[in-house]
């Protein structure tokens, strides 16, 4: 069964990017969220077990999705997907429950390897 | 003459994207030499006549003083300015946070001023010129004025062309009274290249 993921960024520009970057082959089940309120909503109804997810967004930016995801305790893995490449952001994100950062502009063997690192691919 | 070009919604979100990626490493230079955490804004990108300069200044209010340096740029057949303007009420903050000692007079602001633009103008040109795969030569920074409110500014900043793109990027510090204004402005003849850029991008 593909698995279910979320692309949320405030740009669809940086969504397609996204999207562009994900493995070849992989199986999965994308909903695209323009911010964190409507991928809270995704994750909620199960379309979201692993999220790559903007930081600087309106309504709801990265952070406090995160900060949600963690207090609510819900189901989904979170890879921050970031410009804002401050060693101080890494580490905010990190302690808010993330799995990992990676740099934009996102390139496909940089996902390919975090999604290898934790297992989510083979 | 040149027509008036007009930017979809695709291709000022893409630009918008190209900018975010690039004040986001301006920044982390920024944050690294003061040891601060700067708070990253979304940026505003606006295709705007060049009279209405003041609304791609939409986070200064009028009536504050402060002081401003601008850098030309091209390359690529893409050609602009780069402004940054900071709120005077910041010198106090920075000199701190970069342990300087002593009275801050006009030219110690001024030197703050140049070092910031430095690092901010230069990291943000870079990494839009990377992405866009093109190449800016920088000129000299030339100040604009010290202790000059915002209307004088934009009279002083008021340029020959039209039209203009204007990148707006505002950056404030976490837990600081500081607050910046980056603006990378494109010259009209410029607007064809820059579309072409962004749509051979976004293909």
């Amino acid at each position: 069964m593909a698995l279910p993921i979320i692309i949320c960024d405030d740009s669809s520009f940086a969504r397609k990017q996204m999207n562009r970057a994900l493995p070849e082959n992989w199986d999965v089940d994308v909903t695209f969220a323009s911010h964190g309120q409507e991928a809270l909503d995704a994750i909620k109804s199960g379309k979201g077990e692993i999220m790559f997810l903007d930081l600087t967004m309106p309504v709801l930016d990265g952070y406090g999705t995160l900060e949600v995801i963690k207090a609510q305790d819900l189901p989904s893995m979170v890879i921050v997907v970031s410009g804002d490449i401050q060693p101080e952001a890494y580490e905010r994100v990190k302690k808010l429950g993330a799995l990992d950062f990676i740099k934009k502009p996102v390139d496909r063997e940089k996902v390919t390897q975090v999604l290898t690192q934790y297992g989510v691919i083979g | 003459m040149t027509q008036a070009i007009k930017f979809s919604e695709d291709s000022r979100d893409c630009l918008q994207e190209v900018s975010n990626v690039a004040m986001g490493r301006a920044a982390d230079l920024l944050a690294r030499l003061l040891d601060v955490y700067v708070i990253l804004p979304i940026p505003n990108v606006n295709l705007l006549e060049i009279s209405e300069l003041h609304m791609a200044l939409s986070s200064l209010e009028d009536s504050e003083s402060v002081s401003a340096v601008c850098q030309g740029f091209i390359g690529s057949n893409i050609a602009g300015e780069a402004l940054l303007i900071f709120n005077d009420t910041s010198f106090s903050d920075i000199a701190e946070l970069t342990h300087f000692k002593g009275v801050i007079d006009k030219n110690i602001e001024l030197e703050l001023l140049m070092d910031i633009a430095n690092i901010l103008i230069g990291a943000c040109l870079q990494g839009v010129s990377e992405q866009l795969d093109v190449k800016f030569s920088q000129g000299q920074p030339v100040i604009l004025g010290q202790h000059i409110k915002v209307p004088e500014l934009i009279k002083s900043a008021k340029k020959r062309w039209k039209q203009t793109l204007a990148i707006e990027i505002n950056y404030t510090i976490e837990n600081r009274n500081i607050n910046c204004d980056l603006l990378l402005l494109f010259t009209e003849d410029s607007l064809s290249v820059l579309k072409d850029k962004i749509d051979y991008l976004m293909e």
